[in-house]
């Protein structure tokens, strides 16, 4: 529906370290205005993928695009253009606050001043702190400062809320949301790579898992949460042997079945009503449930 | 307005929210000419998608629910087309399903069901009547 070039495009990337694919194959299009999670365990590769679009690590063999140019090739023309919050992220310790919020706008063509003291308020930062002073929450929004107010196209986001306080991770989205997003929708893109799915769900239009280097599936978020279905039911006695055509992950236990529906729900729902549970009900797997079933559930998807 | 947005509905999240809306409207949360909550607070206060919220209010301006007012904001329109018949109906029936599958499980008939029904349905019109007595009396001093 959306034919506007694509902001990220990854076809067939494979980065190797020794012997190890950390990166096997992969493929990625992320369309502009969209909110896109990237989803995987420690060590599937998620890392190495934001590396090399970001030419922090060259591909070993496949291609990645960024606004449709190379990141090796065009490394600054690629870089205006985007923004990068790492898990981890690391100042210069003698700088402070406002020292270091200058020199970041340094780099910068374009730098939202009005934004800049919007978020130092909202975030309760003291200009004049030393960086090595604030605490990992502060280092967090001191960074998300620095991705924001260049207003970028692209805001890249690995890991950005693991290891914080809850006040400071729901500040970090509502700033996603607010002051980024809500600056030019149609335009401002987000790839964020995250553990911490819940608090996320509500921003993520589409998303891929990904294991061991390579694609799991690859699903619009709302429609992943209508095709996949945990269905439970309890009967008087044990649970009758019925064919469920589809079902995943039937388990049974004392009276009761539980199984995950894959776009056929209702029909699921239909055979069990038929056998007269006691208690029968149907709930939508969120996306973090979608995440922890996802190997069940890739031997079904698309 | 209480928005309750449920990602283990299966219901697409924009909809959840047009559907929210109009049932603000229908009972009366809402009244026309009232201000709907800006697309960005709303976004940030619910953490979700601000294109999902935008998503939702063009629904229901297609809808003819809502107008926007350029540099004022969305507002609940005056002619807004409230639920049909049939659309308030299948809400009811819902809560009328819920109801009945408790009563199930509790092992309470189809009968006691329907009697607990018309019991409660007389305890609010007599509600409904003390109300009535009172405000006229209260006009009347």
């Amino acid at each position: 529906m959306n034919t506007s070039p694509a902001v990220i495009e990854v076809n067939n990337l494979t980065r190797r370290f020794g012997k190890l694919d950390a990166v096997n194959g992969l493929n990625l299009n992320v369309r502009p205005g969209r909110c896109f999670g990237f989803f995987g365990r420690n060590g599937a590769g998620k890392t190495t993928t934001i590396k090399c679009l970001l030419n922090l690590l060259r591909p070993t063999s496949g291609s990645v695009s960024v606004f449709g140019l190379d990141p090796r090739r065009d490394e600054v023309a690629v870089k205006s253009r985007l923004a990068y919050v790492p898990d981890a992220v690391a100042f210069y310790p003698w700088m402070t606050v406002r020292e270091t919020v200058h020199y970041l706008a340094s780099f910068r063509r374009h730098w939202n001043t009005e934004v800049e003291a919007d978020l130092l308020r909202r975030f309760d930062l003291d200009p004049a702190q030393k960086t090595s002073h604030l605490s990992k929450g502060q280092k967090t929004q001191l960074a998300l400062i620095g991705a924001i107010c260049p207003e970028p196209e692209l805001l890249v986001l690995d890991e950005p809320t693991s290891g914080l306080d809850p006040i400071v991770r729901r500040e970090f989205i509502e700033t996603v949301i607010g002051a980024y997003q809500s600056g030019d929708p149609e335009r401002r893109t987000v790839f964020v790579s995250t553990h911490l799915i819940a608090e996320f769900e509500g921003l993520i239009d589409e998303f891929t898992i990904i294991e061991q280097g390579r694609e799991l599936f690859s699903m619009e978020a709302d429609s992943a949460r209508d095709r996949f279905r945990k269905i439970r039911a309890r009967f008087a006695g044990p649970p009758p042997a019925v064919n469920l055509p589809g079902a995943l992950g039937v388990k049974k236990s004392g009276r009761e079945l539980e199984l995950l529906g894959n776009g056929n729900c209702e029909q699921l729902m239909e055979i069990l009503r038929a056998q007269h549970p006691e208690e029968l009900h149907c709930e939508s797997l969120s996306l973090e449930e979608i995440f922890v079933a996802s190997k069940t559930l890739a031997e079904a998807a698309p | 307005m209480l928005f309750r947005i449920d990602f283990k509905s299966g219901k697409a999240v924009y909809l959840q929210l047009v559907d929210q809306i109009r049932y603000a409207a229908a009972c009366g949360a809402l009244r026309a000419g009232e201000p709907l909550p800006s697309i960005r607070p709303l976004a940030e206060q619910l953490r979700l998608n601000r294109n999902t919220v935008a998503k939702a209010y063009t629904e229901l301006e297609s809808q003819g629910v809502i107008e926007t007012i350029a540099g004022k904001g969305c507002f609940l329109k005056d002619n807004h087309s409230p639920f049909t018949k049939q659309a308030r109906h299948k809400l009811l029936v819902e809560k009328i399903d819920d109801a009945w599958v408790t009563a199930h499980q509790l092992q309470v008939d189809a009968d006691t069901f329907l009697e607990l029904a018309r019991e409660r349905l007389a305890f609010f019109e007599r509600e409904a009547a003390k109300e009535q007595v009172r405000s006229q009396g209260g006009r009347s001093s």
